[in-house]
């Protein structure tokens, strides 16, 4: 019985941890000394089950910031730099009515519903979050940073969906999806080209591995003519990873050189003295949900901050639920969706919603504090929050909950509650991916507009 | 699995038969006859119905809305499905139309309906449905090593310990896998190769590793022409981590990563190394992979074809081991002797008679019997907590070496839910009441008198599985028995389920849990399926969260047990429903057939496997197992007759080479 234990990835790992030479890099993409502006970040973090209404919704446009909904209370310091919607709605999930917890995550970030015909296969689209890391993926070290805190691999397959649909929100394609890593080692490891995920002694990614690859790329490829189509296409995912890795190891490598130029003094950085170092890294050494959601967090920060990625995304859990044994009981977060108005029930999804808020909070407050060009690293990200359903007690999908936190480098104008706003999901993902700066030839999903009082300048 | 003989059972559910209808109607399924002689009568006669009757019907009632336009309606479309009904892609297309007509729910009012004598005539279409196919073992599906199959196979060919992989992702092998390969995972292969290798290769100037010796050759040295040399490393390597003589443009692909060594100035043993991490990131490696011709020579294109011995020690061996073929299989298959029906079944018993053969427990027992997650399952520590580690790695240990001694002895299937001995240790033991006889870490074997115990209903491990963090689900459990036990497929409930408790919550709140479940029963829409999981459920009542027995429940009321199925079987406990269930041997055996053929194929059962399984039943059923090892009782389905089935099966044995376009690509 093979499993990830994370506690032994995690035991003895309670120190900080420092970080190699990054404080003199600048944005990759820019010619160097220009002072230009930071990159626009985004970022999606989600969570199961929808919210209990009437303590998620602000009470008026009006009284938004003066007083907020019960689940919105830690984002108090910073609501001024968010934006709440409501109106917004879900892709109709007919005929997939049977599986609406695989159809909240799966649709979260496509805005589409999986190909009725081949559901027992990954069949979707693409998601917002690749297609920004397409465009912008190529500057940084990693196209995107997928996190999770579960394992993505819930057994369960109604409707005769794919089990992945129940764990994945990220696809590179319509039949990839993207694997979320659930463990804070591997991602420090990654961002700082460490391999070697759970060792200790760790060797960088190399030049030379980029040869290897590049051989053994050769050889896949003679492999790969002598296979039936279906086939083919299997060992295609194969490629596209080497091909993937191999982009990897150049961006690194490019960087590397950059910073050795900077430190030495031959040309001058883009990024500006009174920028605040990037934030410490400290992995928790015990099992609390909070702790282990938060370290998360800050990998995602130092990964914006440092300019690893421009884009992520974080299953803050998946539907088949965690629990929260720091909020005093230790049943799951699904078995308390259908409370039926039981009032126990509902305060401990109340609870459950506001604890995963505050992580949020957690992420985009200490966003709010670190200093980046003429205002802090918030100011140049779009944080998106949101839930996959409304009303998990019945699943309803008319007004999926979201916060947007961030002004997106000038192009989202924040602290502003919007109670009828008209769209779809898919209409939201467009607007934020233009607010990246993102070119989007298509629509996202059932997107058949863009949502221009979210925009600055509509 | 979700195919096969559960149509049946979703049409019957959906029958508005009045009671009796799954229960009553599926014991009286008759045991499958041998069809193997008479498929193509039978093919002719399937095409005929379709062609005279179904085709007019659909045109009549389906295509009207469900055809070829844009969008389709609620994703159905019937153009397709008529020109080639026997598709894989339509099966469960027919299906859910099969059980829509029958509930009356299709064609929707307003439209024109058909009679009750049409719709009878659409639903006995259903069972015909397979004889359309034509003899086809399927395709040969590559496929990633799982988990433990890669750190078992880099075991097998280093030494190094399986905790090398740990840092992979965990996956769910077998059916509906997601099978796919990300950059991360391509990441983390090569670190883990890194980390082989630093294990395997001494640094420069150190003395070298045994390991190193049998891979690379005695020498330190290369003995004459380098490149040379190192060809004839790869050819060895590769014939290992391939499972099979690589073609020479493999060859020439890995010399080339020695050449990148040579040329980075690396010392000879070093660029073999980087050599060896080639080997170890290619997808020769990491895929098990059909054989390949060697590019440029003439081999089949398309058709249908033997296995060829190589690909038949590996799908053997990673079925029975989830491990390379070791050093006899692949001996055999470059003699091509491995196919030969006694040679085969004699490799399929020393496997199994193997140690490594337990992960036939952890690959598929484990997944089947849905014990697998039961290490990470949520259980409140207030209420449970006995729940520690060493229990829940007992209530596994128990449920597998249960499983592994009916694999040994050559038991028949029933035998899983009816038996009379399990295995326990001190602190499972004490699950079952058995402290003060059953003492000490160690697992052994314990005859059991109660027979409410004994297979797999009474079992901790899945009592436990079935349950939610702080108490019991009588629906986990009869949806439990009724998918993996009988091999029935449970549709989700519908998404807007009127809440149970309309009424006053506080006197729901004093019902008992089973009083509570029974609400399900007063609506319509839930007591289709309900009628049939709760009672099952019930009957497991008196068996806590964690498997304890119990009389009361946690409020003190007495638990009621008993219960009555559709069709007037009455039972009062585990035992009885144990007894219920040991006459239904066929759907038992039939049900774990079909789940292992899929595991062992890595695919889905589809179209002409149903014969396959279909034949194999027949074959199964004829009394006395061919190499019984378990004291000749007389009893069918024995388990090493249906692992031998398996693998001696045609889909298994052979594979068909698919054509450049598939029917697939073409919608």
């Amino acid at each position: 019985m093979s499993r990830i234990d994370r506690r032994a990835c995690l035991k003895g790992l309670g120190v900080s941890l420092s970080l190699p030479l990054m404080d003199s890099l600048g944005w990759a993409g820019v010619p160097a000394g220009k002072a230009d502006k930071p990159p626009v970040r985004l970022g999606f973090m989600y969570m199961p089950h929808g919210v209990i209404m009437d303590q998620f919704w602000p009470s008026s446009p009006e009284s938004f910031l003066s007083s907020p909904p019960p689940a919105l209370e830690s984002l108090r310091p910073v609501l001024d730099q968010c934006v709440v919607m409501k109106g917004i709605s879900g892709v109709p999930i007919a005929p997939f009515n049977g599986a609406p917890h695989a159809l909240e995550l799966s649709t979260w970030l496509t805005a589409t519903l999986p190909a009725p015909e081949k559901r027992n296969e990954i069949n979707i689209a693409i998601s917002a979050d690749q297609i920004a890391a397409n465009h912008v993926g190529a500057f940084t070290a990693l196209p995107s940073l997928e996190l999770a805190t579960m394992p993505q691999t819930w057994k369960e397959n109604q409707e005769g969906l794919n089990e992945g649909y129940y764990s994945h929100c990220s696809f590179s394609s319509p039949t990839q999806a993207v694997p979320a890593e659930v463990n804070p080692r591997n991602v420090l490891n990654r961002l700082f080209n460490k391999q070697g995920g759970n060792t200790v002694a760790s060797t960088p990614l190399s030049e030379l591995d980029r040869g290897l690859l590049d051989i053994v790329l050769g050889g896949a490829r003679d492999l790969r003519r002598t296979l039936p189509v279906s086939d083919q296409r299997k060992l295609d995912e194969y490629l596209d990873s080497v091909r993937s890795v191999e982009r990897r190891i150049a961006a690194i490598e490019a960087r590397q050189k950059e910073a050795a130029l900077e430190k030495a003094g031959v040309r001058a950085s883009n990024r500006r003295a009174s920028d605040s170092p990037p934030i410490e890294i400290r992995i928790p050494e015990g099992e609390k949900r909070s702790e282990y959601m938060q370290v998360m967090c800050d990998l995602n920060i130092l990964a914006f901050q440092t300019d690893m990625t421009r884009v992520s995304t974080y299953i803050g859990s998946t539907p088949n639920g965690a629990s929260y044994p720091e909020l005093g009981f230790n049943d799951q977060h699904h078995s308390n969706t259908h409370h039926n108005n039981d009032p126990e029930k509902v305060r401990k999804i109340a609870l459950i919603t506001e604890f995963n808020i505050r992580q949020f909070a957690y992420m985009v407050k200490k966003m709010a504090s670190l200093r980046e060009a003429d205002g802090t690293l918030l100011d140049n990200c779009i944080m998106m929050w949101g839930s996959g359903l409304e009303d998990g007690n019945v699943h309803t999908r008319e007004n999926l909950p979201f916060i947007i936190a961030g002004k997106g480098g000038g192009s989202i104008r924040t602290g502003r509650y919007f109670a009828n706003t008209r769209g779809n999901q898919g209409d939201l993902l467009t607007t934020l991916l233009a607010c990246a700066g993102v070119p989007n030839d298509r629509p996202v999903g059932i997107a058949t507009k863009q949502i221009a009082e979210l925009k600055a300048q509509a | 699995m979700s195919s096969l003989v559960p149509v049946a059972a979703a049409i019957r559910r959906l029958l508005k038969t009045p009671a009796g209808g799954l229960w009553l109607m599926l014991s009286l399924t008759c045991p499958f006859a041998s069809q193997a002689g008479n498929h193509d009568a039978l093919k002719a006669d399937a095409a005929q119905y379709f062609r005279d009757r179904v085709t007019p019907f659909v045109k009549t009632y389906c295509l009207p809305c469900h055809r070829s336009e844009r969008p389709t309606r609620a994703g159905v479309n019937f153009t397709p499905a008529l020109k080639t009904p026997e598709h894989a892609a339509f099966t469960e297309q027919w299906k859910k139309a099969d059980a829509r007509v029958m509930a009356h729910d299709m064609p929707p009012k307003g439209a024109a309906q058909p009679s009750d004598d049409d719709r009878r005539m659409f639903a006995e279409w259903l069972p015909k449905l397979k004889y359309l196919s034509d003899k086809d073992p399927g395709p040969f599906v590559i496929r990633r090593l799982t988990k433990p199959e890669y750190a078992n196979t880099l075991h097998d060919l280093f030494g190094v310990p399986t905790s090398v992989a740990d840092g992979l992702p965990d996956e769910v092998a077998g059916q509906g896998y997601l099978n796919s390969l990300s950059p991360l995972q391509l990441e983390q292969y090569l670190a883990i190769a890194e980390n082989v290798l630093r294990q395997v290769v001494a640094p420069p100037g150190h003395k070298r590793t045994d390991i190193e010796k049998r891979l690379f050759g005695p020498s330190a040295r290369p003995t004459g022409d380098a490149r040379r040399a190192a060809r004839e490393i790869a050819r060895s390597l590769a014939r290992k981590a391939y499972r099979r003589p690589p073609t020479d443009a493999e060859l020439d692909t890995l010399v080339a990563t020695f050449d990148l060594g040579t040329r980075n100035k690396l010392p000879y043993q070093q660029a073999l190394g980087l050599m060896l991490k080639g080997v170890l990131v290619s997808p020769q490696f990491l895929f098990i992979t059909p054989a390949i011709n060697p590019v440029g020579e003439a081999g089949p294109n398309t058709g249908i074809v033997p296995l060829d011995d190589y690909q038949l020690a590996s799908r053997l061996s990673y079925f029975l081991w989830a491990t390379m073929p070791d050093q006899e299989l692949m001996t055999l298959a470059g003699r091509g002797e491995l196919h030969l029906p006694a040679v085969l079944q004699a490799q399929t018993k020393r496997l199994l008679d193997d140690p490594r053969s337990r992960a036939l427990f952890d690959g598929f027992g484990a997944q089947w019997l849905n014990v697998g997650g039961l290490q990470r399952q949520v259980f409140d520590p207030a209420l449970f907590p006995q729940m520690t580690p060493a229990l829940r790695q007992g209530m596994y240990d128990e449920v597998r070496l249960f499983f592994q001694s009916i694999v040994r002895d050559n038991e028949p299937a029933i035998r899983f839910v009816d038996s009379d001995y399990t295995y326990l240790n001190g602190t499972v033991a004490a699950i079952y009441g058995l402290e003060n006889t059953v003492q000490g870490a160690e697992m052994r074997k314990v005859r059991l008198s109660d027979s409410q115990r004994g297979g797999v209903l009474g079992m901790p491990g899945i009592l436990a599985a079935t349950s939610l963090p702080n108490r019991t689900s009588p629906v986990k459990r009869g949806v439990w028995v009724l998918e993996q036990v009988l091999g029935e497929h449970v549709p989700a409930p519908p998404p807007d389920v009127p809440a149970l408790d309309k009424q006053d919550p506080a006197a729901v709140a004093h019902l008992t849990l089973r009083q509570r479940t029974e609400l399900h029963r007063t609506n319509p829409v839930c007591a289709n399926c309900h009628r049939i999981l709760d009672p099952i459920g019930f009957g497991l009542e008196k068996f806590d969260a964690i498997g304890r027995w119990r009389d009361r429940d946690t409020n003190g009321q007495a638990i009621d047990s008993s219960g009555e199925l559709p069709g007037g079987k009455r039972f009062s406990g585990p035992a009885d429903l144990k007894t219920i269930l040991a006459q239904r041997n066929a759907d038992v055996a039939r049900n774990l057939v079909e789940k292992m053929l899929a595991y062992a194929l890595g695919r889905k059962l589809e179209g002409y496997d149903e014969i396959v399984v279909d034949d194999l039943m027949a074959d199964l059923a004829g009394g006395e197992g061919k190499n019984a090892g378990g004291g000749g009782k007389n009893e069918a389905y024995r388990m090493r007759d249906i692992i031998n089935g398996v693998v001696t099966s045609y889909p298994f044995t052979y594979r068909r080479i698919e054509a450049q376009r598939s029917l697939h690509e073409q919608n």
